[in-house]
């Protein structure tokens, strides 16, 4: 009988990190399984509209009157997503006016002049914006930087944050017309929720999470994922957070469609800190 | 916020030990325990869900709490600690590479993995049995004394206890064609000759026991553990 060395839990001594080691080597930690197909940011937006305009088709007209968002109507509202996506060929065009436009404001005029139009003007011209938005960077270079609403980011981030847009507005309008909400194909959520985490670190720069924090961010179930991001300043390691927390209730959050509360996420590390981080998140959202 | 904040006692999560994995915390506690994440529900579906994600600290996590019961198993099964630390591996490597074949409604991760180390468990000792078999029949058509270490020679004497035990349960006509063609290595036409039947008949006995013998010790081996 050889006498092996043994852990407090009675185990071979070196047999915990054996079998971690091993199963990291099988499966690389951070991607979620079963990993849906890869999407490009493109088809991600191509997908977001096709719902989106599948939504407006099984409308009848009193919905479109309904409240929606901001005092707007459901008309209303598809008008301010034309508004959007005029802005984004603006943007594609190079108007350095787009840069720093607000995204309420710019597109209110947009809004405004569905007033009294029939639906189905409306729904085709908001169409025919997001198939123009789709031909023009359907060739373009999607890591080239873009500005627009006061976000500087790559073209293929915008049109994911595009279809996040998107899928968020057709919640809205679910809402009001008292339909069940949606949940993206997993490959669209997996853009969303890569862009969201990606985001992150800024949005919790700007809303002033100071100390430096170590975030274990887990996304459960289809688009899910792990990502380790390090927010705030200050001397590394000091203060670790663990949030987990379903993907499509995280992109609802940065949606600012629900509150923390709501979301009810599972929390190791300083509660405070992650309180603020998940603010944080849902400052993202831009209406 | 405070919603958040006040709603669950914090625990410390697990630091990252160089290379990127946790280091096991001074009292692990599952780290689901009492938490569930909206839809996701009790401790072991949020394990698992985390598992699915891609949170190698979850794997972590079920490795000191269960590790030892899954260690334990399978060194019942096969007495031999190098072995069951292989199982062990394996056990660990298919739940993060396959987190979506545990099924929380169908029982709780920790019955999961204790089930998956006796079959894994089983399978090595099956698969070390044949290794011996093959040992011993070319031992004794060459003559050369196979080489065993102890645990090779303990694992051996404790199989062939319970391959005995079941041939010895067999029905005589079974047991009769099981000794010639195994013990004695005599061929199917050599067994009929031998008992005085036909060879079609001696084939069909040896089937139906080394049938029966397979139910016989997966019982006796599973219940062993």
């Amino acid at each position: 009988m050889t006498s092996q060395k043994r852990d407090p839990a009675g185990l071979p001594a070196d047999l915990r990190e054996r079998v971690l080691e091993a199963s990291l080597r099988a499966r690389a930690p951070g991607r979620a399984l079963p990993s849906p197909p890869e999407i490009s940011p493109v088809e991600g937006l191509g997908r977001a509209a096709d719902a989106f305009y599948g939504l407006l088709c099984a409308l009848d007209d009193a919905d479109w009157a309904r409240p929606a968002l901001r005092g707007l109507d459901v008309q209303g509202l598809v008008g301010h997503l034309t508004g959007v996506e005029e802005d984004v060929h603006r943007c594609l065009a190079g108007n350095a006016a787009v840069a720093e436009a607000d995204h309420v404001e710019s597109t209110q005029p947009a809004a405004a002049r569905q007033a009294g139009r029939p639906p189905a003007r409306t729904r085709a011209e908001w169409r025919r914006a997001a198939d123009h938005t789709l031909q023009l960077v359907r060739t373009a270079d999607l890591d080239g930087e873009v500005a627009m609403h006061g976000i500087r980011l790559p073209l293929g981030a915008l049109l994911v944050a595009r279809a996040f847009e998107l899928w968020v507005h057709d919640n809205d309008i679910r809402k009001a017309v008292g339909l069940p909400p949606s949940v993206p194909d997993s490959s669209t959520l997996r853009l969303m929720t890569e862009l969201a985490a990606g985001l992150l670190p800024g949005a919790a720069a700007r809303t002033g999470l100071g100390t430096h924090t170590s975030l274990r961010l887990v996304l459960t179930g289809p688009g899910g994922g792990t990502w380790d991001l390090i927010l705030g300043g200050g001397p590394p390691g000091r203060v670790a957070v663990t949030i987990v927390t379903d993907a499509v209730g995280f992109c609802r959050l940065v949606g600012n469609r629900i509150t923390p509360a709501e979301l009810d996420p599972y929390i190791t590390g300083d509660e405070g800190r992650a309180a603020a981080v998940l603010a944080a998140a849902s400052a993202l959202a831009l209406d | 916020m405070s919603a958040v904040a006040g709603r669950r006692k914090p625990r410390r999560p697990p630091r990252s030990a160089p290379g990127g994995l946790p280091r096991r915390p001074a009292h692990c506690r599952l780290a689901g325990a009492a938490a569930s994440v909206r839809g996701v529900g009790g401790s072991d579906t949020l394990l698992a869900a985390r598992l699915a994600a891609g949170d190698d600290h979850a794997l972590a996590e079920i490795f000191d709490l269960l590790a030892p019961a899954v260690y334990g198993g399978a060194r019942r099964v096969l007495g031999n600690d190098a072995a069951a630390q292989d199982v062990v591996q394996d056990v660990f490597v298919q739940l993060w590479s396959h987190p979506g074949r545990f099924d929380p409604a169908a029982g709780s991760l920790r019955s999961y993995l204790i089930v998956l180390a006796r079959h894994r468990a089983v399978d090595v000792l099956r698969s070390e049995l044949r290794r011996l078999a093959r040992q011993e029949r070319s031992y004794r058509l060459t003559g050369d004394q196979p080489t065993r270490s102890a645990a090779e020679e303990a694992m051996a004497a404790e199989a062939a206890d319970v391959v005995r035990d079941a041939v010895r349960a067999l029905p005589e006509s079974q047991r009769q064609v099981v000794e010639l063609a195994y013990f004695r290595g005599l061929s199917c036409r050599e067994v009929a000759q031998e008992v005085g039947i036909p060879e079609g008949t001696a084939k069909s006995r040896l089937r139906l026991a080394l049938a029966r013998l397979e139910a016989v010790l997966d019982r006796e081996l599973l219940g062993s553990s």
